[in-house]
């Protein structure tokens, strides 16, 4: 095919935009609706799973060591817990240190007073803090720790951490679900646009057929038409995500408190994923809408 | 050239369309296919078309053996022939200009010739002024004149003029058999499907009936 040819068939998939205007418009609508609906469903599925990992990497167990210890048992059953599987890291955490902090920690003007009191004899035990690698895995690491001799008791949040992994399952199996079900009904419901919008067509297709024209010289302006059409929808489509991505987390992070208890470091920033946000927009919508409307010419290409 | 031997059609659900027909249009030869309705006409033209192929029998169209022809190489075989229907058939989203043009831009001819081809065809119908009026904007002969201009344009060696003037009143009519015998006095083969009597009669020359599927009559009349 000439140049010539394939600027006038790329006029034409442009002008038939105007021309069946009816059409682009519904096509477009559907495209960008079908585009943000998947694409607010991942950004809130990747968010939940920041929110997971926030938690997740406050992994922290305390293990509470029994009174008398000396410094060289200490020491190898620091080493000995470094050693186990699933420990990322262990710190000695002193009972003077202990008091020191919790001295800090009191926001009255008579701490030190108070503190006099217990004198030289600190309550408080010496510890370990241990950080886990895998939270999924941490109840067997626990009985690995404690089986160990000199402990008093161990701290940690086995009950949250077995929620949160649920939890991180259950999400992870229905946005899944959820994302396959949106995108599947999209495709249908892209595919029967096209296939409206060409069946308005069919008769001018037989009659280019019927002059001579090939497949593919009655494909190209459909292919044009369904790329630009996809083009626009990703591009608005981005615009809508990350605007409204952005006023959504605006009016959510309003009270903070609320985000900090529950240990989130914050939301997705739009600039983290707007790039890529913006391209997978544009080759879906693309990509969809130019082979849904040459695929729905087959059927009256066949003259 | 068209050249039909011993072909017959049956549809899948069984009507005997056309029945054992031979059939020989020779170049610049310019005949009237006259039969009522239903008595094959449609599908004869399905058949040159490459619509539909024949159940038996062998067709040759300008040199294309249609037995042998892929049907997705059919548009090699329309290239050749030039299509006048009764619905006109136009691109309603395409001005007059456009409608002749697209045929050329079919073949990947060159642009500068499409320009000067154009209009002098849209001239030699007799629609100059009307380059960029839109089909619904002209009368039935008009629009059967822009059919006839696009059938001309790649200057094909053969027309088929299916019903031209079934939509049209007497008049126009014989206007547009008129430019046919034009077109075809230039060399150029016609074949007119019609069921118009009268008209045939008015024109005269070779005229095939067609009845139940068969061909029924082929001579010279008046």
């Amino acid at each position: 095919m000439k140049l010539s040819s394939m600027n006038y068939l790329f006029g034409q998939g442009m002008k038939n935009i105007w021309t069946n205007r009816i059409m682009s418009v519904a096509s477009f609508c559907i495209l960008s609706v079908s585009l943000l609906l998947i694409g607010f469903t991942m950004l809130f599925v990747a968010n939940i799973n920041r929110f997971v990992s926030g938690v997740e990497n406050k992994n922290e167990v305390v293990i509470f060591l029994e009174d008398g210890m000396d410094e060289i048992t200490v020491t190898a059953m620091e080493n000995t817990i470094k050693n186990i599987h699933n420990v990322s890291s262990v710190v000695f955490y002193s009972k003077d240190q202990a008091l020191e902090d919790m001295k800090n920690s009191m926001e009255t003007e008579n701490a030190d007073q108070l503190f006099s009191y217990v004198g030289e004899d600190n309550p408080l035990p010496d510890a370990f803090r241990v950080r886990i690698d895998d939270i999924e895995e941490i109840s067997g690491t626990l009985m690995e720790i404690n089986r160990l001799e000199g402990i008093d008791s161990i701290k940690s949040p086995t009950d949250f951490i077995n929620i949160l992994t649920g939890l991180k399952r259950f999400i992870g199996i229905i946005s899944v679900a959820v994302l396959l079900a949106l995108i599947l009904v999209s495709l249908v419901i892209i595919s029967n646009a096209a296939r409206a919008s060409v069946e308005m067509r069919k008769r001018e297709i037989a009659i280019m057929k019927l002059v001579g024209a090939t497949n593919t010289f009655i494909k190209v302006p459909f292919f044009v038409e369904g790329m630009f059409i996809g083009l626009l929808a990703g591009a608005f489509a981005s615009l809508i995500t990350c605007v409204g991505y952005s006023e959504l987390v605006k009016v959510l992070t309003q009270d903070m408190t609320l985000w900090s208890i529950m240990s989130v470091n914050g939301f997705i920033p739009v600039s983290e994923f707007v790039v890529r946000l913006a391209a997978g927009y544009a080759a879906a919508g693309m990509l969809i809408s130019a082979f849904g409307t040459v695929m729905s010419t087959r059927k009256y290409l066949k003259v | 050239m068209v050249d039909l031997r011993n072909v017959s059609v049956t549809y899948s659900n069984g009507v005997d369309a056309l029945h054992d027909v031979s059939l020989r249009i020779n170049d610049g030869e310019f005949a009237f296919v006259v039969g009522e309705s239903g008595a094959g006409k449609s599908t004869l033209i399905k058949l040159l078309l490459k619509e539909i192929t024949p159940t038996s029998g062998r067709i040759m169209v300008n040199g294309f053996n249609l037995e042998k022809l892929k049907k997705r190489n059919a548009h090699k075989l329309r290239r050749t022939i030039g299509f006048v229907f009764q619905d006109f058939k136009l691109i309603n989203t395409m001005n007059v200009y456009d409608n002749v043009a697209f045929v050329m831009r079919c073949i990947d001819s060159p642009i500068k010739y499409i320009r000067n081809r154009v209009p002098y065809v849209i001239s030699l119908v007799g629609l100059k002024d009307k380059v960029k009026c839109y089909p619904n904007e002209l009368s039935g002969g008009e629009q059967q004149r822009v059919a006839l201009a696009r059938a001309l344009v790649n200057d094909p060696k053969l027309i088929i003029a299916d019903e031209p003037t079934g939509n049209l009143d007497p008049k126009t009519s014989l206007e547009i058999v008129e430019l046919l015998k034009a077109i075809n006095e230039c060399g150029t083969t016609v074949m007119m499907v019609t069921h118009e009597h009268e008209l045939v009669r008015h024109f005269g020359g070779r005229t095939i009936t067609i009845k139940d599927g068969r061909i029924t009559f082929d001579d010279y009349i008046g």
